[in-house]
């Protein structure tokens, strides 16, 4: 039987999230899906009414704290898993919605705290053969220059003052990728850069994350952000989960913006300081314990920006974006993010 | 023929044991004199070459841990993306000037510069490496007057440029200020057809300078990486490096126009990207600040690479850094075609690249003094 006839029975974990509720419609109107079942902490959201009313359903959404061990084993070995033979984990992770940034679960970033359970459920479900994981590229250490090209061979940032934001995603790297070439299971692990969404809405980027607002940065300093829009990465979730490839994938959509470009597109507009002050700011933000005003203050990525080298996704995965990015004239005559196809 | 001493005797970087005599009967001068004049006779480099073995490729990689069968369709190789290329002067619609200083430009200097938003895909206002075609265009009027009419700039050689394609210029560096890298770009921008714009490949110490940074990147600089270089010539792009590096920067004033020992990352693109190597010289930019002394010990306190004193360093203060108004003189070389010689597997032996480096070293250094 080819690859192409098998339909997979996928699991999205954060399917309540925007990016989660992207990938869980394009699998939704995928033919070599078969079950999609969704995990979230809240509420199944109303976008999803209609995948839970058609029949026969192929949809399922449950409410599981993945950071929370009791919640997520009750879950993994419920009959309502079991039945569903789930045969691919999609792990999504959550992002900083609050200004507080990431909540902690037992001393660890609930990001690192979720991806850990996650493998573990992943290697031991009998029927689980494959895991695509959303990562992030700020996982690399960024070299001075508005920007450098950057391979999955680049080297991660592995300093220890790497701000908590930062931090949590080179954790969630480091577990999937200690699987990758396990006989066991299939790792695909995809590292986006800053996704956006029509609307103006950001996700995943470190100094962008929290709710719309004024942003520090340093002085004479505007590093290329990277841009992938959700539909593309939803995308490359597909092409994840139906190729018979694992290891570790950079993906970007085309287009690259300075971040001052960015935070006034998505309401958050820098306030330029010195970097004597912008330096000032973040130790007394450490003194005082405030980890997510030292991260919006002190990171590399609001010095040096980056552009990824997607040529391995194209070749292995055969993604290419194919949406783009720019403003356009929204009903009230303003303008605001869009995304539309290329 | 009288014996050449040692002071006469020109040692080649990566070539142990090769020296070459100047000829007898002439005066014995570091600038300004040709060493390679004359029928120096067969290359010993080149016999050793045709005598070893053919070119191997690099050590396989021992697999660490059997990983999933991947299809025979994911190994085949990537697909050659199409080239970035800009229309040809004439194809361009004359645009409406965008700033006062644009108005003094004439038409086809404006369809030069429309010819550049081409380069960026789909039409955006960024590149990956953040060039901005709006913000060159504002740049250019102030670069082109220091072109005509401070540096009073000559060139000659434009027709060995290629039309398309990859390409590397390996230029000679020089002068505090990179003035040069500046003016070869205006030269080569307002003398191709269709224009091309090389993407300068700058040290990644400009990169953490504040404004620095981001204005090297708006106007199509980029720092330089191997995989920045590899990027732009999978482009199709021209780019132009200073082999010396900050070597070239930091020489004194008695080391003007002695080139200093090249690096090799460009040769390695080359034959990676399969791109042909322009050899050219900047004359004129080891005129326009020269260095008499580096405070090298200052230089490591404040975090810079050197320290320079000139006749106007430190003493004008930041003024003194400005470039005096000496005449440019741009020549290019004859493209240097290794890739097809050597072919990318080249690239990963070590002593040919320097070879290679060398050579191209030699042809601008006679390109050099030649035209000074």
């Amino acid at each position: 039987m080819s690859a192409a006839a098998v339909a997979h029975n996928v699991l999205v974990t954060h399917a309540d999230e925007p990016i989660g509720r992207r990938v869980v419609k394009a699998l939704a109107h995928d033919p070599r899906i078969g079950n999609v079942l969704g995990l979230g902490e809240g509420p199944a959201p109303r976008g999803f009414d209609r995948f839970i009313a058609a029949s026969p359903p192929r949809f399922f959404y449950a409410r599981v704290d993945l950071a929370k061990h009791r919640s997520s084993v009750d879950f993994f070995h419920s009959s309502r898993f079991r039945d569903a033979a789930i045969d691919t984990l999609i792990h999504i992770p959550c992002h900083a919605s609050r200004s507080e940034g990431l909540p902690v679960v037992s001393g660890l970033p609930v990001r690192t705290a979720e991806a850990r359970m996650v493998l573990q459920h992943a290697l031991e479900a009998p029927s689980i053969r494959s895991l695509v994981a959303l990562g992030s590229a700020f996982v690399y250490r960024l070299a001075p220059g508005n920007a450098n090209r950057l391979s999955e061979e680049s080297e991660l940032n592995l300093d220890p003052q790497v701000p908590a934001e930062v931090r949590s995603w080179i954790d969630c790297d480091m577990i999937f990728h200690g699987e990758i070439g396990s006989a066991r299971l299939r790792v695909v692990l995809l590292r986006v850069p800053t996704v956006v969404t029509s609307g103006g809405y950001v996700y995943w980027n470190p100094s962008l994350a929290g709710p719309p607002g004024p942003r520090l940065r340093p002085l004479g300093f505007d590093p290329m952000c990277a841009l992938v829009c959700d539909k593309d990465v939803a995308k490359a979730v597909q092409a994840g989960v139906h190729a018979s490839v694992s290891g570790v994938y950079n993906v970007a959509g085309h287009e690259s913006v300075p971040l001052s470009v960015l935070g006034g597109w998505t309401g958050r507009p820098g306030l330029p300081l010195p970097g004597p002050a912008l330096r000032a700011f973040a130790t007394a933000a450490r003194w005082v314990g405030r980890e997510s005003w030292r991260s919006a203050a002190d990171g590399a990525e609001l010095r040096y920006g980056f552009t990824l080298d997607t040529r391995r996704a194209e070749r292995e995965l055969g993604f290419r974006p194919q949406y783009h990015v720019g403003l356009a004239r929204a009903g009230d005559g303003r303008l605001r993010l869009e995304t539309s196809p290329a | 023929m009288s014996q050449a001493t040692p002071h006469d005797v020109i040692r080649l970087d990566g070539m142990p044991g090769e020296e070459v005599a100047l000829p007898a009967g002439e005066p014995r001068r570091a600038l300004g004199h040709d060493p390679f004049a004359g029928d120096p006779g067969p290359d010993p480099f080149e016999a050793r070459l045709a005598a070893r073995a053919p070119l191997r490729g690099p050590e396989p990689r021992p697999v660490l841990a059997p990983g999933p069968e991947r299809p025979t369709e994911a190994r085949e190789a990537p697909r050659r993306r199409s080239w970035t290329r800009t229309p040809r002067v004439d194809e361009v619609e004359l645009p409406e000037a965008a700033s006062l200083a644009e108005r003094f430009l004439d038409d086809e200097l404006r369809r030069r510069l429309a010819a550049l938003t081409h380069l960026v895909e789909g039409g955006a206002p960024y590149d990956r490496y953040g060039f901005s075609p709006l913000a060159t265009q504002t740049a250019f009027p102030i670069f082109h007057a220091l072109y005509r009419f401070y540096f009073r700039v000559t060139s000659r050689g434009h027709d060995r440029l290629p039309e398309e394609g990859p390409a590397i210029l390996a230029a000679n560096h020089g002068g505090l200020l990179p003035f040069d890298g500046a003016m070869t770009v205006m030269d080569v921008l307002l003398h191709t057809d269709p224009p091309r714009l090389p993407r300068a490949v700058v040290d990644r110490w400009a990169g953490a300078l504040p404004w620095v940074n981001v204005f090297f990147a708006r106007v199509g600089q980029v720092i330089g990486t191997r995989e920045n270089v590899a990027d732009l010539l999978d482009d199709g792009q021209l780019v132009l490096v200073f082999p010396e590096g900050m070597a070239g920067v930091r020489k004194r004033v008695t080391q003007r126009y002695r080139l200093q020992r090249f690096h090799v990352g460009f040769v390695e693109a080359s034959l990676r990207a399969r791109a042909p190597i322009v050899p050219m010289a900047v004359v004129g930019s080891d005129d326009q600040a020269p260095i008499l002394y580096d405070l090298g010990a200052l230089a490591r306190r404040l975090g810079l690479p050197f320290f320079p004193v000139t006749p106007t360093f430190p003493w004008l203060g930041p003024l003194g850094l400005l470039p005096y108004p000496v005449r440019y003189k741009i020549v290019y070389g004859e493209p240097m075609d290794f890739h097809e010689r050597f072919g990318p597997e080249g690239a990963s032996d070590a002593r040919l690249v320097r070879y290679l480096a060398n050579q191209v070293r030699r042809e601008v250094q006679l390109l050099l003094d030649r035209n000074r």
